[in-house]
């Protein structure tokens, strides 16, 4: 505790990293698998199904340490690990997101075509709200990942919680990485919670429908 | 940056493949700490996922553990564990520390498995007067075996990545070509260390994902034969 509050400015800037760098692949990942999943021709479905799985046991230093080779971008510094989270992101929700739209009642579809909606407000009135509780619950799970395997970051020179590790074993200081181990772990709760909420506002039928029964 | 040449020249070297930080010591390593701690990890998740999903009740032990475990960084379990059992134990506190990261898988995959098969199925095998000991021996476990390798496989994926991180804390595997090269500015071996532990990684996934799929078609194949 005494660590903790002669350095918490210290903490605090590490924590800002941290949810940049987890907040950005998020956002952007699921974005991109939401289109990704929806919009993807049937003939390249099995293709990407197979070839998002097998992104998704790239170990993510390896993935880190590979992207400058792909893609020319520098090896330490932060880029490498938003873009290659921003891939676990899309390779972890595209197969939610998939899920979630196919559990989109067949009627609720056939419905919104009889009454002339086109394929753009058929998406955004009918299939989006209906497939939320599916997105949200692989959101979450997205998040949490995402937040924690951002840490792994701090190898390659990324300024966030992860570095609490690396500094807290080399100069022997267990409070140190105590407190990079609570502070994830209070982020990755709060995020999910947040998320949570969201969900549930978003979705208002669905408590409305709890509460009558 | 480094050329093509280097990462060849690299790869020419035989003191880079048979040397004491070559890839196949490297390698033996990593397999050898990443099977160690699935295999305790199995030891304990598998049983208790079979009784839980046997008997129907605990479900909220594995959901709860699964969530929790999601938001502890492995990174920092493995840190914190050395440190915890001290740097002269660091290769029990980092097996002890992967075993903990293949628990909540190994027990979601055997829970979900059996726990799924129809109640119908359970009750017919009752029926012909099967006891617990053969309900779960010849009904559930065969049911189950796809949902259990697909738990492995996620187990495998994941502590087969931190495993990478073990030279941070003293250890070797396939993370040392990666983690020295990074420190020595050497980018050819980075890059060859990266490209051996995605081909393992590929590699296990897919025997893992190949025998997930073959058990879950002999299921089917023996149902239809029936």
């Amino acid at each position: 505790m005494e660590w903790f509050l002669k350095n918490i400015d210290f903490v605090l800037g590490l924590t800002t990293t941290h949810l940049w760098v987890s907040l950005i692949p998020l956002v952007l990942g699921s974005l991109l698998a939401v289109v990704l999943a929806k919009f993807i021709p049937r003939k390249l479905v099995a293709s990407t199904n197979g070839l998002l799985s097998a992104v998704y046991a790239v170990p993510s230093l390896a993935l880190f340490v590979t992207l400058p080779v792909l893609i020319g971008t520098s090896y330490l510094g932060p880029t490498n690990v938003i873009i290659a989270l921003t891939i676990y992101v899309i390779a972890s929700m595209f197969f939610s997101a998939r899920d979630a739209f196919s559990q989109v009642p067949e009627s609720a579809n056939f419905i919104a075509r009889a009454q002339g909606l086109n394929r753009w407000q058929h998406f955004i009135h009918v299939e989006l709200p209906l497939a939320i509780p599916g997105l949200v619950a692989g959101f979450r799970v997205a998040a949490a990942s995402t937040v924690s395997m951002a840490s792994i970051g701090a190898v390659v020179g990324v300024r966030n919680l992860g570095y609490l590790f690396l500094d807290g074993f080399q100069r022997k200081i267990a409070e140190e990485v105590t407190a990079g181990l609570l502070a994830i772990f209070v982020i990755a709760i709060a995020l999910d919670l947040l998320i949570w909420l969201i969900g549930r506002a978003l979705t208002p039928w669905a408590r409305k429908r709890a509460v009558s029964v | 940056m480094f050329s093509l040449a280097d990462l060849w020249m690299w790869f020419a070297e035989p003191e880079n493949w048979l040397g004491r930080y070559g890839l196949l010591n490297l390698l033996g390593e990593h397999l050898a700490i990443s099977l160690s701690s699935i295999l305790l990890a199995s030891l304990l998740a598998l049983p208790l996922g079979i009784l839980i999903g046997h008997l129907g009740k605990g479900e909220a032990l594995v959901v709860g553990l699964s969530s929790i475990s999601r938001a502890i960084p492995t990174m920092g379990l493995l840190f914190a564990l050395v440190m915890l059992l001290g740097i002269v134990n660091r290769e029990l506190a980092v097996t002890l520390a992967l075993a903990a990261i293949a628990v909540p898988p190994i027990l979601a995959g055997a829970y979900s498995g059996i726990s799924t098969i129809e109640r119908s199925t359970k009750v017919a095998a009752i029926a012909q007067g099967m006891r617990p000991i053969q309900l779960i021996w010849h009904v559930e476990l065969p049911l189950a075996a796809s949902s259990i390798i697909g738990g492995l496989r996620i187990a495998f994926i994941q502590v087969v990545s931190t495993v990478v991180l073990a030279p941070l804390v003293g250890l070797g595997g396939l993370g040392f070509a990666i983690i020295q090269g990074l420190a020595l500015r050497d980018f050819a071996q980075v890059t060859a260390g990266a490209i051996a532990i995605v081909l393992l990684t590929l590699f296990g996934n897919l025997v893992l994902g190949m025998l997930q799929q073959k058990t879950r078609l002999s299921t089917l194949r023996q149902i239809r034969a029936r």
